[in-house]
Order: structure tokens, then sequence, then C-alpha cells
């Protein structure tokens, strides 16, 4: 039933990131320059709908969380290359594959270079384990662990806070024209 | 005005604020969506299932090596919810590109320096090396954490996100923007 639902939850998230325009490149890089941030826009609704629904559900009913752990040597500087690799090729894990879906050539060699990079990581694991992965672990922690307060009251001030500067900024830079 | 839109409104409507924008609502669902996987099975997340992956290989071409390899083992089975969440994404994006009208370009030329095809592939490729990399040291990419983890309030998918958008805005302005040649 669970590999079930993962397919379901799959087609439907594969559906929503294309027609919000994610698998383009293009858009992805427009992002980035802070030009055209309405793929920001929609990550930030998403985790602000997102967190208010998940963290209300739980107050009802048990929820599968699985916070992932601190490390912040590992998680800090995997970001750092995260994010290069998604300015130059434009691309996430997921959306490479939507991509690859409506047809565009360099998705699939997004998708390539992306297994080489899990082989790569995956042929280095032990060199980089005690010097990245085990220094400042701090275990799966929460903000609202952090900060003592109740995750339903973390969620609902980060979602408010998250869709009320959606909702201010501009989503398209006004670009500089003699008037 | 670069804006391709496929609803047939007049252009003054979508901008006088009758409609919701579109990422608005495709947000809202997705948002939704999350909540509704960690409610059924657990968050979601893409990552992780190119060592998976690369494990079901490794176990039929080299299973002494696959079952000496700390980081092969710790991933485990590529029979997960998450492998048919991948699975999930190629028709999803599959049936939403063929019933939406609009056919996606086979390439888009992004950046400056992307005079010919072949540097899109390489620039492709290599981001795609970096991506990878990258999200398996942190433990997760932009739907197992930045999605899925900030919506847990997770500690570590709040610094992921910020040194995600820190190494991408920097790496944006470092690769000129391609500009069209009219």
């Amino acid at each position: 039933m669970r590999l079930t639902y993962g397919l379901l939850v799959g087609i439907v998230m594969g559906a929503l990131l294309q027609r919000v325009g994610a698998s383009s490149p293009r858009k992805i890089l427009a992002a980035l320059r802070l030009e055209d941030i309405t793929i920001i826009k929609f990550m930030a609704t998403t985790i602000a709908v997102g967190a208010m629904a998940t963290y209300l559900l739980s107050l009802w009913t048990p929820m599968h969380f699985d916070v992932k752990p601190t490390y912040v040597i590992g998680v800090a500087l995997g970001g750092l290359i995260f994010g290069a690799g998604f300015a130059l090729s434009g691309y996430c894990p997921g959306t490479c594959l939507v991509g690859i879906a409506e047809g565009r050539r360099d998705g699939l060699v997004a998708l390539s270079g992306g297994i080489v990079g899990a082989l790569v990581f995956t042929l280095v694991y032990r060199l980089i384990e005690a010097p990245l992965i085990k220094p400042l672990a701090y275990g799966k922690i929460t903000i609202a662990d952090v900060l003592h307060v109740p995750g339903w009251a973390v969620a609902l001030v980060m979602g408010a806070l998250f869709l009320a500067v959606v909702s201010v900024v501009p989503t398209v830079r006004a670009r500089k024209t003699p008037a | 005005m670069t804006h391709a839109s496929s609803t047939t409104l007049p252009h003054a409507i979508e901008h006088t604020g009758v409609r919701p924008p579109r990422w608005a609502v495709l947000g809202v669902f997705f948002g939704l969506l999350s909540a509704a996987s960690i409610l059924l099975y657990g968050p979601i997340g893409v990552s992780g299932t190119y060592p998976r992956f690369i494990g079901a290989m490794l176990r039929r071409v080299a299973p002494d090596y696959a079952a000496a390899n700390p980081y092969l083992v710790k991933m485990g089975s590529l029979v997960t919810p998450e492998t048919m969440l991948v699975v999930g994404l190629l028709i999803g994006g599959f049936l939403a590109s063929r019933l939406g009208g609009v056919r996606a370009p086979h390439l888009e030329l992004v950046h400056a320096r992307e005079t010919t095809s072949r540097q899109r592939y390489l620039d492709a490729f290599f981001g795609g090396v970096l991506i990878l990399f990258g999200a398996r040291l942190a433990g997760g990419c932009t739907s197992g954490h930045i999605i899925s983890g900030m919506t847990q309030l997770a500690v570590s998918s709040t610094i992921f996100a910020a040194a995600v958008f820190a190494g991408g805005m920097g790496t944006a302005r470092l690769v000129k923007a391609w500009r069209p040649q009219s």
C-alpha cells in the first residue's frame, strides 16, 4: 500500500511541477537571478501550507514524520554544492525527471550527471564521513525543539510569515526602462 | 510580458487580481500533497533513489563491494515508496505536458556561454553531478530537504535551503544571463 501511495503522490507531484514550470531550466535561472521568482513563491507557498496542514493534522492523528539529522558542515557544504549545480544545470534531482517526461533532452543529460554524482559520493563516503558528517551533529532536531515551543505554533507563525511575504513581494522584477 | 499563459482570460483581468496567481494555487495543492504524503507513508524525497539505484546495480555486478560499502548498506533496497514516487514523477510530468497542449522545447539555452547545444549539455551534465553529490552529502534535495524538511520545521533543512540559495544565486551571477540575439 505504501508503494501505491508513493506512486500516486509522485504522479500528482510530477503534474504540479510541470504545470508551474519548475522543470524549465530557464525558469529556475530566472528565479535564481531574482528576475522572476515564480518558482520561489511556489515553493514558499508549498512549505507554508504543508507545515500548517501537517502540524494541525498531527494534533488529531499520528503522522509519519521523518526529520533529517542536522550535521552543520556536511549540510551547509552540500547545500552550496547543490546550489552551484542547480544554477549550472537549471535542474534538481526531481525536476530533471519531469523534464525528461515532457521531452527535454538536457534533462536526460542532467539525470546521467546525477547518477555519476551519486556514484562518486558512494565511492568517497568512507573518506568524507569523519570530517564532514560526524562533526557538529545535533541529531534530528526541529526549530520547535530548539525554541521549546509546540510544533503547531511554529508552523502557524512560519506559514503566515511565508504567505505574507509571497503576497507582498513582486513576482517579476521591474525592468529599468527609460520612461 | 514574456509569460505564456494557457488561460483564455483577457490579459487585463489576469493582472487585476481577480483570480489568484497560478503559482499560489499550485503551491497550495503541493503543500496539501506534501502533508498527505506525511500522513500516508512519509515525507516526499527524490535524491535518495539515485544511490539506491546504484546499490541495486552494484549488487548485481559487484555484490561483495556493495555489501561492504557502508553507504549502500545504509541506503538499503530500491523497493521503497520513494522509488515509486520517481516513477510517478515521470508519469505525472508526461500526462500534464500532453494534456496541457503546450509542448516543452527539446532544449533551452540558459547561460550566455551556451552558444552551442554541446555547451548546454555540458552544463546540464556537470550541474547534474554537483546536485546529486551535494544532495547526498547534505542528506536530501529540493524535495526531501527544502520542501519536506522545512514543512517538518527541521533545523538541517533550513540550513540546507539557505546554503542552496546562496550557492545558486552566487553561481547564477557568475555565469551571465543568456539573452536571445534579436
